[in-house]
């Protein structure tokens, strides 16, 4: 395999000669003043959507916590862990330079890609509900596949910026993209993970277009992955059945294995109403509705808050959708613009199927909304990813 | 490719965005809003389930509250033999299981293994009736999959085999016997239903409760008795059955003022809580309910002063009336009936007829009043009608109208012969008798208390003129001459007290109709004191063995009296007893 060093940019952001005063202006003004509106709305929306999420892990899990635990507050307590430590990694991230990303990009990607061989081909793989995404080492349990996401965006960043005048030929199209993003998505096929495929799937896709790539080859792409993906689905009887019972509407079918979770997801957003019936008040939530907390915590919303809370939490991802349109509209860096566009079509996308899933709009796909869900390695591998947006921004604002 | 279509596909991620926000906007309305009421009707259906709560039946308890039945939770411990046989059968799991639950209950666990496996495909099987409810919870934490419980309220009844004949027992499906079933409409329950919302592992939703139907507990039934000396009487009775091996006994205490039943004993008597363990009659039949109201015989001499309240009522005779008892007694159609001893023609007072029970010199008065006369003053008296207890089972004896008295039955009516009645109508006579003439309605029920403080079932306190006050007292007197110089002077004496009495021994007819047996049902019926009568008492036993007259009956009686007017705190008498000639 080959390394492509990126070639080193000139600091454009170097302080600039000349009077002390000005030179501690400049100072003053990077430690502070460096982030414009673009970093508060993204920082923001991204901030209330974690504390959202902590509020809604509580509600929705503090009943089968307790019938399990005898503890209201043991997936709350760790998902408030979880978010005080990516909190402060996004800001981290926030202020590293652009430079940062790039230099990393091919050794994150590596160690994820390895992390992931070491899930899926050792016993260190562990199982949760049938799909084997987990590395377990003694007590503590994490998803490498949150951290092949986090890779990608900025390693398909780094290496579609350096094709980005070549990207009308097949083979710089194909080279290194297919072998190593498309064995990302094969590892965690093979573990299982359609989900997590997917959203790979679409952050490669989504990258791939937002860098340029023709329509022409884009279509081929696409059609290429559609026969693939309904060979996979056919010889896969358990993807069948979620896609038949989907097919056929979960009216009347919500006993059927397939049927039963989507169907009480419904169950629930139509107890919720306009109003919702209230914070803490959801019925589905005892036990009725698996996943509660994450893959279907869009139901709980809209059966608390009824469809108010929905439509504000649909809002608040299309605020951030914004956020990150802008971030990349400003750019003339290829770099920034395909990793920022990376980090949108994961973090929209993610929330947009989870949505379509809760509502029934799609097939169950098995994926966590981003943000607000419970889930430690995906919070902190969305904010990071978010928090590398988040200083595109400010090196934006100080160019600016 | 240039910048300004990349733009461009900037532009349409955004707008494929905003038709996202709006396609998922549409359909969370169509959900939340449009379908709402459909999904939700299907999720309420899944989720709620109904539930039956119970009304607890009421209690009965005596006059002073004493509790004489109660309800008392209880539970059946059922199992489903093919959950806990699963696939493996009876294996070590099972056994330890078993050994728990019997550790718990009590039984052998080799019962319960016989339970389990008595049908392994089915579905249900009792493990345990009727455990109480710590039993109950004992069971429940041992948390052993197919095993459930159900509700079994139970009743109780505290003081046992005292007054067990008058209140009777639940069977399975509901009341069988006394109290039980005559007041069933008041103690009865109504069950409600509630239903509640759940979670997926059955636990009840907080404030998703919904009572559909509230249950109604049962009134409480509150009898005329007391419970003491109820107790008291039945022990009395007992042991004088058994003294002069009689058959069956019954003893009955009235306070003539009116008409309560303080006791009512019978001899065998049942404890409702072992019914099953209930003596058992001549044809193996279970012995439950109250012979004192569901045996009717013939009662004999007992009913002789009934006959002459008639006469001295219409005023053919007063107790002085002279008249001679023949030593045999020759109707127009030519029967001969003579008296319980032999004697020549005695010149009998019609006080002297009645202490002395001359059965001939009965004969000789009562064709002073017409048959229709006596008849109606018989009906008065409460014979031929079942009591106002109308208790379950309840016989109303016989007695033919007075067009079809035949040539013997004209005379033997009198002397209480070719009639029935039970001891609780001989019960009605003598509380006539000591009140003054007015017979009061014979209550066992005082009233039944419902959970709302109503009342109901409260019994008619309206009492019937039979004879003329004067009447009643020169009856009282009359029989007052029995204790002192009569058959009872030396079996019934009850210090203070001047008591009023007559015996009754009757033959029982045998079962082929053809005349007389051996057999005798002996009887002492009276009332205390006689200056100012109280309480009417009536002990009678079947069939003894050892005496066959009316001194079988004698010392219970003087015991009950006794002990009733010691209970009741009676004032004892002041006057001396008026002098009645006997005979001229």
């Amino acid at each position: 395999m080959t390394t492509i060093r990126p070639p080193r940019i000139p600091e454009t952001e170097t302080a600039a000669p000349g009077r002390a005063s000005a030179a501690f202006r400049v100072g003053v003004r990077r430690v502070f003043g460096a982030e414009g509106p673009t970093y508060f709305l993204l920082l923001g929306t991204t901030l209330f959507l974690v504390v959202f999420g902590l509020v809604m892990v509580l509600s929705s899990s503090a009943v089968e916590d307790y019938a399990a635990t005898g503890d209201f507050f043991g997936s709350f307590v760790r998902q408030g862990l979880f978010a005080l430590i990516g909190v402060p990694l996004m800001l981290i991230a926030a202020r590293l330079p652009v430079r940062f990303w790039r230099r990393w990009a091919w050794h994150v990607m590596i160690a994820s890609i390895l992390l992931q061989l070491l899930v899926v081909a050792t016993p260190l793989g562990h199982n949760v509900q049938g799909n084997t995404n987990w590395i377990k080492v003694g007590s503590f349990t994490a998803q490498p596949s949150e951290l092949i996401k986090l890779a990608l965006v900025v390693w398909l960043g780094l290496v579609l910026a350096a094709k980005v005048d070549r990207l009308s030929s097949w083979r710089d199209l194909i080279m290194p993209v297919v072998p190593i993003a498309g064995g990302a998505i094969l590892l965690m096929l093979v573990g299982n993970d359609l989900g997590t495929a997917v959203v790979l799937l679409l952050m490669v896709l989504g990258a791939l277009f937002f860098a340029g790539v023709r329509t022409r080859h884009l279509a081929v792409i696409v059609v290429v992955v559609a026969i693939v993906g309904f060979l996979a689905t056919s010889v896969s009887s358990s993807r069948s059945a979620r896609i038949e019972a989907w097919l056929h509407g979960y009216q009347g079918s919500q006993y059927e294995a397939w049927a039963y979770q989507p169907m009480h997801a419904l169950f629930a957003l139509a107890s919720g109403g306009v109003f919702g019936v209230g914070l803490g008040n959801s019925k589905m939530k005892w036990s009725w509705l698996p996943e509660a907390d994450n893959d279907y915590i869009f139901a709980v919303i809209g059966e608390e808050l009824g469809l108010i809370g929905a439509i504000v939490v649909l809002m608040l991802f299309a605020v951030l959708a914004i956020a990150f349109i802008r971030v990349i509209r400003r750019s003339d860096d290829a770099f920034v613009r395909i990793a920022s566009s990376c980090v949108m079509v994961w973090v929209i996308g993610q929330a947009v199927i989870n949505i379509a899933v809760v509502l029934g709009v799609l097939p169950v796909l098995g994926v966590p909304l981003p943000l607000i869900s419970a889930g430690g390695s995906a919070l902190i591998s969305t904010l990071v990813a978010i928090g590398i947006v988040l200083s595109f921004a400010r090196a934006q604002e100080r160019r600016a | 490719m240039s910048r300004r279509r990349i733009r461009a596909r900037f532009t349409i991620a955004a707008l494929a965005t905003f038709a996202i926000v709006v396609v998922f906007t549409f359909r969370l309305v169509d959900i939340q809003v449009v379908q709402a009421a459909q999904l939700n009707q299907q999720s309420y259906d899944s989720r709620s389930i109904e539930v039956t709560t119970y009304g607890t039946r009421g209690e009965v308890v005596d006059e002073n509250g004493t509790v004489l039945a109660s309800s008392v939770d209880r539970y059946n411990i059922t199992v489903a033999p093919k959950v806990i046989l699963g696939t493996h059968g009876v294996d070590s799991t099972l056994m330890k299981n078993l050994d728990d639950i019997a550790a718990k209950t009590g039984q052998n666990v080799q019962d319960l293994v016989a339970a389990v496996t008595k049908d392994p495909g089915s579905n249900f099987a009792y493990l345990a009736k009727g455990v109480d409810t710590s039993v109950f919870r004992a069971v429940r934490d041992l948390r052993i999959a197919g095993v459930a419980f159900e509700y079994a309220p139970a009743r109780v009844y505290p003081q046992g085999a005292t007054a067990g004949n008058l209140v009777g027992f639940m069977g399975t499906d509901g009341p069988l016997a006394g109290v039980e079933q005559m007041e069933n409409t008041c103690l009865a329950g109504t069950n409600g239903t509630e239903s509640y919302e759940r979670s997926q592992d059955g636990v009840q939703l907080p404030g998703s409760t919904v009572t559909q139907k509230a249950a109604q507990n049962g009134g409480t039934v509150k009898l005329t008795i007391d419970a003491d000396l109820q107790w008291f009487v039945q022990q009395a009775l007992g042991e004088q059955v058994q003294a002069v091996q009689g058959s069956w006994g019954t003893a009955m205490v009235v306070r003539v003022k009116d008409g309560h039943i303080m006791a009512a004993a019978d001899y065998p008597s049942v404890d409702p809580n072992d019914v099953n363990g209930a003596p058992r009659d001549a044809s193996g039949n279970l012995i439950l309910g109250s012979r004192a109201f569901t045996n009717s015989y013939e009662p004999g001499s007992v009913f002789k002063p009934m006959a002459m309240a008639a006469l001295i009522d219409q005023g053919k005779a007063t107790p002085t009336t002279q008249t001679i008892a023949p030593g045999w007694f020759t109707t127009p159609g030519g029967e001969r009936f003579t008296d319980a001893w032999a004697h020549d023609d005695i010149r009998y007072t019609l006080a002297g007829v009645l202490v002395n029970s001359s059965n001939t010199g009965v004969s000789s008065l009562v064709e002073r009043v017409s048959d229709q006369t006596r008849y109606q003053y018989m009906q008065k008296f409460g014979i031929g009608t079942t009591t106002a207890v109308h208790f379950p089972g309840e016989d109303k004896g016989i007695l033919r109208p007075a067009s079809q008295w035949d040539d013997l039955s004209r005379y033997e009516i009198g002397f209480g012969q070719g009639v029935t009645a039970t001891s609780a109508q001989v019960a009605g006579i003598y509380q006539t008798f000591g009140n003054g003439g007015v017979r009061m309605p014979l209550t066992l029920v005082e009233g039944c208390e419902h959970p709302d403080g109503i009342v109901t079932d409260v019994p008619s306190t309206q009492g019937t003129r039979v004879v003329a006050q004067k009447t009643a007292n020169e009856m009282v007197n009359i029989l007052e001459e029995t204790v002192t110089q009569g058959s009872l002077k030396s079996t019934v004496h009850i210090p203070g007290y001047r008591v009023a009495a007559k015996t009754g021994t009757a033959q029982v007819a045998l079962p082929n109709g053809q005349g007389y047996g051996p057999d005798h049902i002996v009887s002492v019926a009276g009332v205390a004191p006689a200056d100012d009568p109280q309480y009417a008492v009536v002990v009678t036993i079947g069939m003894p063995h050892t005496i066959t007259t009316s001194a079988a009956a004698a010392p219970a009686f003087s015991k009950v009296m006794s002990q009733t007017l010691t209970t009741f705190r009676v004032q004892p008498s002041t006057k001396p007893a008026p002098y009645i000639p006997l005979t001229w």
